[in-house]
């Protein structure tokens, strides 16, 4: 038999019972989602944060890797100072900026309007076609598409060369390349003022399909719809594309600028190879920030000069993104439809 | 404003002819409805008088001229789409004034006639949102407002209310047919809904699969239905379609059912020789039979009673066939009753089989 006190003792038991084993579960729910990630968080943490943090770590120290952790010595902004002070990091800046431009700018230009015209003009199996073949210079390694216009625009054997040459035999035309075959040999790679536009056609050559990829997939979300619309309205083709398909394709463009400018800055391999990996080419002319800072680490073995140019690099990469999303940012990320 | 004509219009995509020889004349001012079962052909009929579609054969003309060749500008038509097609990056101000824009017309005039057809259609508040930011009711208006701002010869919509809710659906409809009859231009309106086409229109098109069925004022559609198409089409609830046999006994006529009910119908209205025919009777044409003495009756069992407030219908079974009638004596029923319903002879349609 039970009494009453009892009842409310074992009440408040039960009480006890519940309020623990809801406290274990919202522990439970709060750690849960950490279990989960846990994975990723380690690869981060081993992969990422710390040679982060490492690089940053270096900056502040001068450090020959083949003489070991031990031989690291803390020189505070040393290396700072000396690379801002340094012409080669000045000229590597520029002809990042320059290579950036040069060819960020057509690589666009060029891929919008093919992937109108393939969009709009072919279907299905053509189109496919059409656009896996654009896109195969992207794919293909870097190191052996360089390799490729290396000996294209060898002075004296490249293909390049000859055909100029030959153009400049034909009746009509040939005049305008008379002035060929008094310029052969052209070194397109080793005189200063032509590495840099022959590294800029090679890098436009390569990333144009990619882009072109990117715009079709933008050109195609556009209904058909609102070109009917817009012939209603009175558009002519050209108004159609202007008017309609190329602000609904703001997103893309702001999407593959952003890819533009972060993989522009980094640029290396391209010129690393039509400059044979030789400090940057005659000059210096194909010297890009990330060349630099290899051959920093790599073959003057200043690994903490090397993290302070990295750092550099890092810092002007992320003005560069923020003053695209500054200024495009609104138009480009807006979600209107 | 301006009259449109087709002439032996025909459209074929690939090998299937979606379109056969069509013949229709919008007179100037006239709003006509084109009506039929979704896939009938409607769009691509409205398309090819927008100009957005090429006809594969036959004429298109507008004020008597053959425009055939002309793009849609060229042919001043205005077109409401089914999707509405606001531009998503444009604000409603200029979604409506982007037809004015290209054409050249200067910001001050751009933003006037903007703005009074925002007034019509009660806008005002919009003019700085973007389509994103609008009720699909809202949008509907937009894309109204867009057509009206151009002043156009023609109006032409395609299925401009079939993604509103019902209620709205109701008061566009009645916006639409108070904005005609203000403006008075010629108007083409695409449905596949029967009421929204009666309702609107002065004339009805019926389509069935790219052929025109019937074209004639609502009131002749509902009396003197073409075919079984038509009849089936027009009215709601729909007509009930029975088999049944013809038969001529000096002036009388006379339609027997298959379950031998023999209904009279008026010889004059029904031009067809004795044998197999189709009967047509209108759910709001049947009554409930009073005494015993009433003529023209049908017996059978109530299946099912569904009250809509000023009518019932009633689904009843005759014959193992199932019979709509739309009684608005509410007078109470049973289930299983076993119930007469009579119909005058004149509002029975007999068609040919
Ligand atoms: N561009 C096209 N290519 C091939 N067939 C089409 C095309 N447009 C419409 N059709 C076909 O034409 C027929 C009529 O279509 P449509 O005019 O859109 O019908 P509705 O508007 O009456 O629903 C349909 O069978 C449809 O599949
Ligand atoms: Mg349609």
């Amino acid at each position: 038999m039970s009494t009453a006190l009892d009842q409310l003792n074992n009440a408040e038991d039960v009480a006890i019972v519940r309020t623990s084993n809801r406290k274990w579960r919202a522990r439970k729910k709060q750690f849960m989602p950490w279990l989960f990630i846990s994975p990723y968080l380690a690869l981060f943490l081993l992969f990422t944060l710390f040679p982060l943090l490492f690089t940053v770590y270096l900056s502040f120290h001068a450090w020959n890797p083949v003489a070991g952790l031990a031989n690291m010595e803390f020189v505070g902004f040393n290396n700072y100072a000396q690379e801002l002070t340094s012409p080669w990091f000045w000229k590597a800046v520029y002809n990042t900026v320059w290579l950036a431009v040069t060819t960020g700018i057509p690589q666009h230009v060029i891929a919008i309007p093919i992937a109108y015209l393939l969009v709009t003009a072919f279907k299905g199996t053509l189109r496919h076609f059409y656009t896996a073949t654009m896109f195969v210079p992207f794919i293909t390694s870097t190191v052996a598409v360089s390799l490729i216009f290396y000996s294209i625009y060898s002075g004296n054997t490249g293909i390049l060369n000859q055909w100029l040459l030959a153009l400049s035999g034909v009746p009509v035309i040939g005049a305008l390349f008379a002035w060929v075959p008094d310029a052969m040999p052209i070194r397109w790679l080793s005189k200063s003022d032509l590495i840099k536009p022959s590294i800029a056609f090679v890098v436009i050559w390569k990333y144009t399909g990619f882009n072109i990829v990117i715009y079709s997939a933008g050109f195609l979300t556009v209904s058909k719809d609102l070109y009917d619309a817009a012939k209603v309205d009175g558009c002519n083709a050209w108004q159609q594309f202007w008017h309609v398909a190329l602000p609904m394709i703001r997103p893309f463009i702001f999407f593959a600028l952003t890819l533009t400018i972060i993989g522009n800055l980094q640029l290396f391999e391209e010129p690393f190879v039509l400059t044979s990996g030789d400090s940057g080419g005659v000059a210096q002319s194909g010297l890009t920030i990330s060349y630099y800072l290899y051959l920093i680490g790599w073959e003057w073995l200043e690994m903490g000069a090397a993290a302070a140019v990295s750092l550099l690099l890092f810092i002007i990469i992320a003005a560069a993104t923020s003053l695209h999303f500054y200024f495009n940012g609104k138009k480009g990320l807006e979600g209107n439809r | 404003m301006a009259s449109v004509e087709l002439k032996n219009l025909s459209k074929s995509f690939g090998d299937v002819e979606v379109l056969h020889q069509l013949n229709l004349t919008v007179a100037e001012g006239e709003f006509v409805a084109l009506v039929g079962p979704s896939g009938c052909g409607k769009s691509t009929l409205l398309r090819i008088i927008a100009g957005l579609e090429e006809a594969s054969s036959g004429d298109v003309l507008m004020d008597d001229k053959w425009v055939n060749d002309l793009t849609p500008r060229e042919r001043n038509i205005a077109m409401v789409f089914q999707s509405y097609a606001l531009y998503p990056h444009m604000t409603v101000e200029e979604n409506m004034g982007f037809n004015l824009r290209i054409s050249g017309l200067s910001k001050l005039e751009i933003k006037q006639r903007v703005g009074e057809a925002a007034d019509i259609l009660d806008l005002g508040e919009l003019m700085k949102r973007k389509p994103s930011q609008l009720s699909g009711g809202q949008r509907q208006r937009v894309a109204m407002g867009r057509a009206l701002v151009r002043n156009p010869d023609t109006f032409l919509f395609d299925e401009p209310l079939s993604n509103l809710d019902a209620k709205l659906r109701v008061q566009m409809r009645e916006e639409i047919k108070r904005l005609h009859q203000k403006v008075r231009t010629t108007s083409i309106y695409v449905t596949h809904d029967q009421i929204e086409a009666m309702t609107l229109a002065d004339r009805v098109v019926i389509m069935k699969d790219g052929r025109i069925q019937q074209i004639g004022t609502p009131t002749e559609l509902y009396q003197n239905p073409a075919n079984v198409f038509v009849a089936g089409f027009i009215g709601s609830p729909s007509m009930n379609l029975l088999d049944g046999k013809l038969e001529t006994k000096g002036k009388t006529k006379k339609v027997i059912l298959s379950d031998g009910t023999k209904l009279n119908v008026r010889s004059n209205s029904c031009p067809l020789n004795d044998g197999d025919v189709i009967v047509g009777l209108r759910p709001e044409h049947l009554h409930l039979a009073k005494g015993k003495t009433e003529k023209n009756t049908l017996t059978g069992t109530v299946n099912l009673i569904e009250p809509t407030g000023a009518q019932n219908h009633l689904k009843i079974s005759m014959a193992g066939k199932s019979l709509a009638v739309a009684d608005s004596t509410l007078v109470p029923l049973a289930l299983d009753e076993t119930i007469k319903v009579c119909i005058a002879p004149e509002q029975i349609h007999v068609f040919a089989k």
